[in-house]
């Protein structure tokens, strides 16, 4: 790898400190940016630590795809990496990155991938054509009501057929994502009511007002295929499942399991170690057939009966990249994904194969955040005055929250979603990663206070709750 | 609710802002020839589709983009020591200071002595789709709202929730919130009217009409 790279860092928090200490450990230079609200983040403390106030920028928006590569070019940057979130899925982004003048290398998969698994219709069409099962719906946005009403009732009928009691339809903005902009309809003679909010939400947030129909498949659970590929996009390989079934009201995920499944402590209605390999393959097999060519998710859901469908693909490195990590060994040894993903965005070819990549133990990744679990997960905005944990061997915290104290809080920016910290936690068996899990939540301590007094909350209790039962139905 | 007339006096008193004019991006910053001491206006006609003042321009891809002024008033300061350099967002390339419209005094009169229904959190704001409508048709001092009334939606970290209106029936007289803009807790989104301060109202737009002298 050519070690005179630069890389721009276009994102924020903890995930730009982790593209920054990926940074150092490849020798990489880098440049971060941050916004007026980010001022107090513990990415600008790091980055004015690791890199000097060279290394820092300060920009109006982290959505300016205009002032990133002015940036990039003052600074003499020669890659972007987009972190998740902002442009990481936008694939004209991507290839402006790389098809400008002074073009710069986007350290996520090509365009064109970008384009073609970013959306979650196109993804469906090809999986369809190759034989990977999808959720029953709509394979194109719908911009009709009375079309997207038809499609409903089909739904709910295909249903009744099929012996479902409580038939349910899904009503999605077509280019939302993370969960937002999605609704469940119970009764076809609310559908409208229920299309027409979707379509007002898409149209406000994403300046789009398509929207997908499709099966709500109950009783399930969510798993995901981490798989990672050099830019030859030949040798795609996998780093396992994870489980991402447990998740806030708003379907945002909350805690992270890897592997998906564990047939050796729990006894599932259907063969799980069968189901992990066919979601894998199918995985590898789209990966393969597309050309993937840097690290990417497949997102799954598997009924209680063992059926799996593929939901969709994230073509970029997703937060809960460290669980996977934190169970696999790349020739025995540890494994970043983000300086994986930057290595090979970079150039280097993979060096390694399946066979090269081993599984030792189980993860958990929890995602600490300031909300009300009590009201429907509602956003927590306020002064944290207190953050600390235990350092463990088994145990990785990795957070944007800069050491904070009563006389020097660090207030959570209202601009962006409340997420504190990720907790990622290993163990020999399940049995064991929950026992670390729960020790490790019992001995955080997370304080602080809003504006009109009151204390802190955030899902800590919840993470607690909801550790005895994981990776269960 | 403060007393208009002390209100009245304190603006007299300091009858002009200062603002800043900063960066609105990153980028290469050109000033024009304006000089300390010039007049300069804001966006101006009735749909503000007359340019403000062009102060300098700031180049971030190849993409020029002028730097207008926002308020009518003069330059107080000029940075012209930037000229060529590249600029971070936000860094201040000059003052403006506005003498205060007579419309700017009422609605700053209207704000303190009329009913002001304040954002409970840092958010954005908008109105429900149908007043959002009608505001936007019609005008706002066409509606007409009552305690309990759906009127807004908070979006806040991605989370839209429905904001009731709690306060006396009226209309609804100004509005100081930008939907594209986070609006601070205990901020004014609204001023309500209530028909019985209708006169009041009047009375108070005619003093400022008759009383305030306009600067620069």
């Amino acid at each position: 790898m050519n070690r005179k790279h630069k890389v721009l860092i276009a994102n924020r928090g903890e995930i730009a400190v982790r593209i920054m200490q990926a940074c150092k450990k490849l020798g990489l230079e880098f440049v971060s940016v941050y916004t007026a609200e980010d001022v107090s983040s513990g990415h600008v403390a790091l980055a004015r630590e690791l890199g000097g106030e060279k290394s820092l920028y300060r920009i109006s928006s982290y959505h300016d795809a205009n002032e990133l590569l002015c940036i990039a070019d003052e600074a003499g940057a020669t890659a972007v990496h987009p972190g998740y979130g902002f442009f990481a899925e936008d694939f004209r982004f991507a290839r402006r990155v790389t098809e400008r003048e002074r073009s710069l290398v986007f350290i996520g998969p090509s365009w064109r991938v970008i384009r073609d698994l970013g959306d979650k219709i196109n993804t469906k069409r090809l999986a369809r054509s190759i034989g990977v099962p999808t959720v029953p719906g709509s394979d194109r946005p719908i911009y009709d009501e009375l079309e997207a009403e038809k499609v409903a009732r089909t739904l709910f009928e295909y249903q009744l057929q099929q012996g479902i009691a409580r038939p349910l339809v899904l009503v999605k903005a077509s280019a939302g994502g993370g969960g937002m902009g999605i609704e469940e309809v119970y009764d076809i003679d609310t559908f409208r009511q229920v299309y027409r909010r979707i379509r007002n939400y898409a149209m406000r947030q994403f300046k789009d007002e398509g929207v997908l129909i499709e099966q709500r498949v109950t009783d399930f659970n969510h798993l995901e295929v981490q798989v990672l590929s050099d830019r030859s996009g030949r040798n795609p390989v996998h780093f396992g499942t994870r489980n991402c079934s447990i998740q806030s009201t708003g379907r945002q995920k909350r805690l992270e399991v890897a592997p998906g499944f564990d047939p050796s402590s729990i006894e599932y209605g259907f063969d799980a170690a069968a189901v992990l390999d066919e979601i894998t393959q199918h995985s590898l097999n789209m990966a393969r057939k597309v050309g993937y060519d840097s690290v990417g998710t497949w997102e799954w859901i598997v009924t209680r009966d063992g059926h799996p469908f593929l939901m969709e693909v994230n073509t970029r490195i997703q937060v809960e990249n460290g669980v996977s990590a934190a169970i696999s060994r790349v020739k025995g040894q540890e494994v970043d994904l983000i300086a994986e993903q930057i290595r090979t965005g970079l150039g280097d070819a993979l060096g390694y194969t399946q066979d090269d990549i081993t599984f030792h133990g189980v993860g958990v990744e929890y995602r600490i955040i300031a909300e009300d679990p009590d009201s429907g997960f509602a956003p927590w905005v306020g002064d944290i005055d207190r953050f600390q944990w235990e350092e463990r061997d088994w145990c990785r915290l990795h957070t944007h929250v800069p050491s904070a104290s009563p006389e020097k809080p660090y207030t959570i920016p209202t601009e962006f979603d409340p997420n504190l910290a990720l907790g990622i936690i290993w163990g020999r068996d399940l049995a064991e990663v929950s026992a670390n899990g729960l020790d490790f939540l019992e001995h955080l301590v997370l304080e602080g206070h809003n504006g009109k007094g009151e204390p802190l909350k955030s899902n800590v209790e919840f993470l607690k709750k909801k550790t005895e039962r994981m990776l269960r139905f | 609710m403060r007393d208009i007339a002390e209100v009245l006096e304190a603006l007299k008193a300091e009858p002009y802002t200062e603002k800043e004019v900063c960066a609105p991006h990153s980028g290469v910053i050109t000033f024009t020839d304006i000089a300390e001491g010039a007049k300069v206006h804001g966006f101006t006609g009735m749909w503000k589709e007359i340019p403000g003042t062009h102060i300098a321009t700031i180049t971030r891809e190849k993409n020029p983009r002028k730097v207008l002024a926002n308020e009518r008033g003069v330059m107080q300061k000029v940075y012209r020591e930037l000229d060529g350099t590249f600029v971070e967002s936000g860094t201040p390339l000059g003052v403006i200071r506005h003498y205060l419209t007579r419309q700017e005094v009422v609605s700053r009169l209207l704000k303190e002595s009329l009913y002001a229904f304040c954002a409970p959190e840092r958010a954005k704001y908008y109105f429900t789709p149908d007043i959002d409508t009608k505001v936007k048709m019609l005008g706002c001092r066409t509606v007409t709202i009552h305690d309990g009334m759906e009127l807004f939606i908070v979006s806040r970290m991605k989370r839209e929730v429905p904001l009731c209106y709690s306060g006396p029936t009226g209309i609804i007289y100004d509005v100081y919130f930008d939907q594209q803009k986070n609006v601070d807790a205990g901020a004014p989104l609204i001023v309500v009217c209530p028909p019985d301060q209708q006169s009041a109202v009047e009375d108070v737009v005619a003093r400022v009409q008759s009383e305030w002298v306009e600067g620069e």
